[in-house]
């Protein structure tokens, strides 16, 4: 294994609804012997709101360059972040016109391009590697589980790293763990609606029902999500969908970090499994 | 809808084409794959990618800036993944969306929906903070799209109160977050906005 230590770049969200997103991705990468550095003043990488590329490039520029400087490689637990990110890199590196106007801004946006922006899943799974991952399973999660995982972690494929049609890097950590990844593949990479949920609501509460509803049918235990936008739909949305359509589904959802945290014995309550908010004590009860 | 051709703006595809995520839109050959697999189609069948990228490639200007469609597009990328024109739809959604802002902003057309403004509020908190803060992000586009400060806690309020009650009894909505976490170097951000904001 050669990375052992990375710039992270925790996102918005991780000081509040995504809070447990960022403590499991903490202590699982503590336990993988990764020292996580947290990016010195980063800056918002303007999620999906902010739609002019040149900006979206701008804004990263400054949070890639903070990174480059202490050379190392950028990590994010964010598919959006993560998505943001990456897309600059590959902006700024293709295109030196723009690259140099970006950088003439401010001597902050001096990025040289030459360090790389990673989803936290990535690094796990191709980077530590499945055989270095059990080795450092302790327990068994015998869980019947329904692996979400959205948009920017395939797609679009020049910038994805996982397969945008049939991702499997989630599949493969479940079963690693003595889980059973129930059949998904026609709504793993269906959009939750994330973008739309507070400007047209009803249709996001559709699209986030649809996955929910198919996680059910299929009898998994709980859906393993990457994403904290996708989480906040599944997870603390959930009741409030419940409650629109007059339907019972109570379906945990876990970030793919707590999940297997929990695999390599990383107490529950160092995984913020405490601050999902549908119940997550019945999955607890079931690893052994 | 009947086309008139004597309305019809030819300048129109150019305009996307050097707006930023626009520039594939005239390789587009019609196929309606972004449209047959696009997950809102699927919830909202009148809702047709293909169509506004003919309609645009036609010069229906005001038909596609003012419709409420190019709003319902939630930026997957599942069309531009499929394209096999390379055309990038999501991307040239944002750019299409971006010069609806902009026509708005200069009174130019009427747009209903209240992505804008949500937008808008968005872009604000980063410009001002360096980072979301989502309690005024929230308070700002309540405020906006309900017309009022009364108005929009009250919508805010119906809208957000459960899910606040439950964000705050896990932790996850405490003191800390009713106040922003402004960066130390707000400035470069600041100038990034002058200098990159369309």
């Amino acid at each position: 294994m050669a990375v052992t230590k990375l710039a992270y770049y925790p996102g918005c969200p991780s000081g509040t609804h995504a809070i447990e997103q960022d403590i499991s991705t903490k202590a699982l990468f503590e336990k993988l012997g990764i020292e996580l550095v947290e990016v010195e003043d980063w800056n918002c990488c303007g999620a999906v709101e902010i739609e002019d590329p040149h900006l979206v490039y701008a804004l990263n520029a400054r949070n890639l360059a903070i990174a480059e400087k202490d050379n190392l490689d950028i990590a994010t637990p964010c598919s959006i972040c993560f998505y943001n990110l990456e897309r600059t890199n590959r902006a700024l590196r293709e295109d030196k016109d723009l690259s140099a106007k970006i950088r003439g801004i401010d001597p902050a946006l001096d990025y040289k391009g030459t360090i790389r922006a990673r989803h936290t899943l990535d690094v796990i799974v191709n980077e530590v590697g499945l055989d270095e991952i059990s080795k450092k399973v302790v327990k068994k999660v015998p869980l019947k589980v329904a692996p979400y995982y959205g948009c920017y972690i395939g797609r679009p494929s020049e910038i994805g790293f996982d397969d945008p049609d049939n991702p499997d890097s989630m599949d493969r950590l479940i079963e690693l763990i003595g889980g059973e990844v129930v059949p998904f593949s026609q709504m793993k990479t269906k959009c939750c609606g994330g973008p739309l949920m507070m400007t047209k609501g009803d249709l996001a509460f559709e699209m986030t029902k649809k996955i929910l509803e198919a996680a059910k049918a299929k009898g998994a235990d709980c859906i393993v999500t990457a994403c904290p936008l996708c989480h906040m739909l599944l997870d603390a949305k959930q009741p409030d969908i419940e409650e629109k359509y007059s339907i019972k589904i109570e379906m945990p959802v876990l970030y793919i970090s707590q999940l297997l945290g929990l695999a390599l014995g990383i107490d529950p309550k160092k995984l913020g499994l405490d601050k999902n908010i549908v119940s997550t004590k019945e999955i607890e009860r079931k690893v052994i | 809808m009947a086309i008139k051709t004597w309305e019809l703006d030819p300048k129109f595809k150019y305009e996307i084409a050097a707006t930023p995520g626009g520039e594939e839109i005239m390789k587009c050959f019609q196929c309606s794959t972004c449209t047959i697999g696009c997950p809102v189609t699927e919830i909202v069948p009148s809702y047709n990618p293909r169509r506004i990228i003919q309609m645009s490639l036609l010069g229906m200007k005001k038909e596609v800036l003012e419709s409420d469609e190019i709003w319902l597009c939630a930026i997957c990328q599942t069309c531009s993944e499929r394209c096999p024109q390379d055309v990038k739809i999501s991307d040239l959604m944002g750019a299409i969306r971006r010069i609806a802002e902009k026509e708005a902003e200069e009174g130019k057309i009427e747009v209903k929906s209240v992505r804008p403004i949500f937008d808008k509020a968005f872009a604000n908190q980063l410009r001002k903070y360096g980072r979301l803060y989502e309690v005024g992000l929230s308070l700002e586009y309540y405020r906006k799209a309900h017309k009022g400060l009364i108005s929009g806690l009250m919508a805010m309020q119906k809208d957000y109160s459960k899910l606040g009650m439950r964000l705050f009894k896990h932790g996850k909505m405490g003191p800390r977050s009713m106040l922003p976490e402004k960066i130390k170097r707000t400035d470069e951000v600041k100038k990034i906005f002058e200098k990159m904001g369309e």
